[in-house]
């Protein structure tokens, strides 16, 4: 139960303050709903690139999956947006259980590249192959169709807020728990050193596979979040040159850090909102944060912002080191 | 984990390694008995490291067979063999940088499902007083043992450390033979050391490398007392 109430505590707080920027901010809910959805975006690469140091070109290809797998659903099948959102999870999960295995064996640049082809092959398909079924660049229209899902009906914006948020606490405090588990921890072993954890005993190619299908499934996710919130999709949600936004996103914030993503979210849509009302070229002001960033403050906010608070709330943890450098000193 | 029934703990037989068309290892064998203090010298470029890192299932050998506590670990991956019990410390001493040392104990509990930390240091007990101290920060004795506490997890049959002492400071070294000894009532170590008079305070055995090929035994606590190995560097 501590432990519950331990790693719910940071999430609970964050979604607290959104809730109450949200009415401090009324005209400002549209882009709240992108932050969360955007959110779980950034965690799913940041498991990858933050936690596993591997870096992906090819992200927009998982939001695209979750992201048709409830367009189609919604436009062809059924209409319950639940059902729709639960088989955007489920394609998360199939995606990168089968295409893991391949994928996690590349290293570096082929790792990258392998995901940016991945991504090419999947604009192609939803714009040509499957045509008939996604309608090409013409996307899919479903709104009309989606019946409302029981307590909240999330058909209207203010009730897909509330929605959207919901999800967003869930996954953040299971993202916080899986931060601080096993798992978390041998996530950022194997970026560091990968030989040492199987001189350990840990199968470390399972552990990336592991990293690889979570950020495919949180991808999808948000995926399916913005096809629901939109009630359209398009092959434009999952064009590869759109990879650079959730990287960028996971540097600002903070790489490896658990409130990262939420904070480089919020400075990428932030700038992009702010800045695109007085040029047309926002994406200049990102240039300039994301140099900013890896000159100067390569932790990102986040994690600059976990740095200073250790150093001046963490004197009573080190207390121990700081006592034996003393009496090292006194010897 | 160790099986004390089988005396011999582990048999290297025949070994032949290459590193692609360059071979390394020519013929290899050596048998370690359990509960004993093997160490193996040499020459830098001895092949002493490969020997290694090929028992440990790092690199494959070309010829040639291993044997840990009975079974054949000549064709296990790295994570495999170090779940049956067959641990190894690289030579670097790298610990998990970023981590506590809290942290790094953490993660070599998680692995064996062991946490028993009370039992590991007490073969260290300084650790204790940095266990909230990162990897980042630590000496390179701290590292050493460090390491060393994390490989005992699990209750290894075997642990084979790639020279453990190497650039450490000499009252540091002492510790750490002290803790050898000790550790070795209950784990069977292979060393790689170029330290020849903490060889011959700490070893039962002692393999002279020489151009990818074991040269020369001493089982003789006095020959090894004497350090006639020398001879053999």
């Amino acid at each position: 139960m501590n432990r519950i109430l331990k790693v719910s505590y940071g999430p609970a707080l964050l979604v607290f303050l959104i809730l109450m920027a949200r009415f401090t901010f009324p005209n400002k809910m549209t882009f709240i709903i992108e932050l969360a959805i955007f959110s779980i975006y950034v965690m799913g690469n940041n498991i990858l690139y933050g936690y596993l140091g591997m870096v992906s070109f090819g992200q927009p290809f998982y939001l695209g999956v979750g992201a048709y797998a409830t367009a189609i659903f919604l436009a062809h099948v059924g209409t319950n947006p639940l059902v729709g959102m639960l088989l955007s999870l489920l394609m998360g999960l199939v995606v990168g259980l089968i295409l893991g295995p391949a994928f996690i064996r590349l290293r570096g640049d082929y790792f990258a590249l392998i995901n940016a082809a991945t991504c090419a092959i999947g604009m192609f398909t939803i714009e040509k192959l499957l045509l008939p079924i996604t309608r090409g660049d013409d996307g899919l229209w479903y709104r009309a169709r989606m019946s409302q899902i029981p307590f909240v009906d999330i058909r209207m914006p203010d009730k897909f807020f509330l929605f959207a948020l919901a999800i967003f606490l869930i996954v953040l405090i299971l993202y916080n728990f899986m931060d601080k588990s096993a798992l978390g921890s041998s996530f950022r072993a194997i970026r560091v050193n990968e030989s040492k954890m199987k001189f350990l005993g840990y199968d470390t190619f399972k552990i990336r596979w592991i990293g690889f299908t979570l950020a495919s499934i949180l991808s999808a996710l948000s995926g399916s979040l913005y096809a629901i919130n939109f009630g359209f999709v398009n092959p434009s949600l999952a064009e590869p040159h759109r990879a650079a936004e959730v990287l960028v996103a996971t540097l600002i914030g903070g790489a490896g850090t658990v409130f990262g993503p939420f904070f480089g979210t919020l400075a990428f849509l932030g700038i992009k909102d702010l800045v695109s009302q007085y040029i047309a070229h926002w994406e200049l002001a990102v240039g300039i944060l994301t140099l900013l960033v890896l000159f100067r403050f390569s932790k990102g906010i986040w994690g600059n912002t976990e740095a200073i608070m250790n150093e001046k709330f963490g004197k009573k943890r080190n207390r121990s080191v700081k006592k034996l450098l003393t009496d090292k000193a006194a010897t | 984990m160790a099986d004390t029934t089988i005396d011999k703990i582990l048999e290297v037989k025949d070994l032949d390694v290459s590193y692609q068309k360059l071979r390394i290892l020519f013929q290899v064998s050596l048998d370690v008995d359990a509960g004993e203090v093997a160490v193996v010298v040499g020459r830098n470029g001895a092949g002493k490291t490969t020997l290694f890192r090929t028992i440990a299932g790092f690199l494959n050998q070309e010829a040639g067979t291993i044997h840990f506590n009975g079974n054949d670990i000549g064709r296990l991956r790295a994570f495999e063999v170090a779940q049956l019990g067959l641990k190894y410390i690289q030579q670097d001493k790298h610990v998990f940088s970023d981590l506590t040392v809290r942290e790094n104990l953490e993660l070599g509990s998680y692995a064996t499902k062991d946490y028993d930390w009370d039992r590991v240091l007490e073969y260290f007990p300084q650790l204790k007083n940095i266990i909230d101290r990162k990897g980042g920060h630590l000496s390179g004795g701290e590292r050493q043992m460090l390491l060393i506490a994390m490989s005992l997890l699990g209750n290894p049959g075997l642990v084979l450390m790639d020279e453990p002492t190497e650039g450490l400071a000499p009252h540091v070294i002492t510790d750490l033979s002290h803790a050898f000894k000790k550790i070795s009532e209950k784990t069977t170590l292979v060393i790689i050391e170029q330290n020849l008079p903490l060889t011959a305070e700490v070893a039962d055995r002692v393999y002279a490398m020489k151009e990818g090929k074991i040269v020369a035994e001493f089982k003789d606590q006095q020959a090894i007392e004497n350090l006639e190995f020398e001879a053999y560097l």
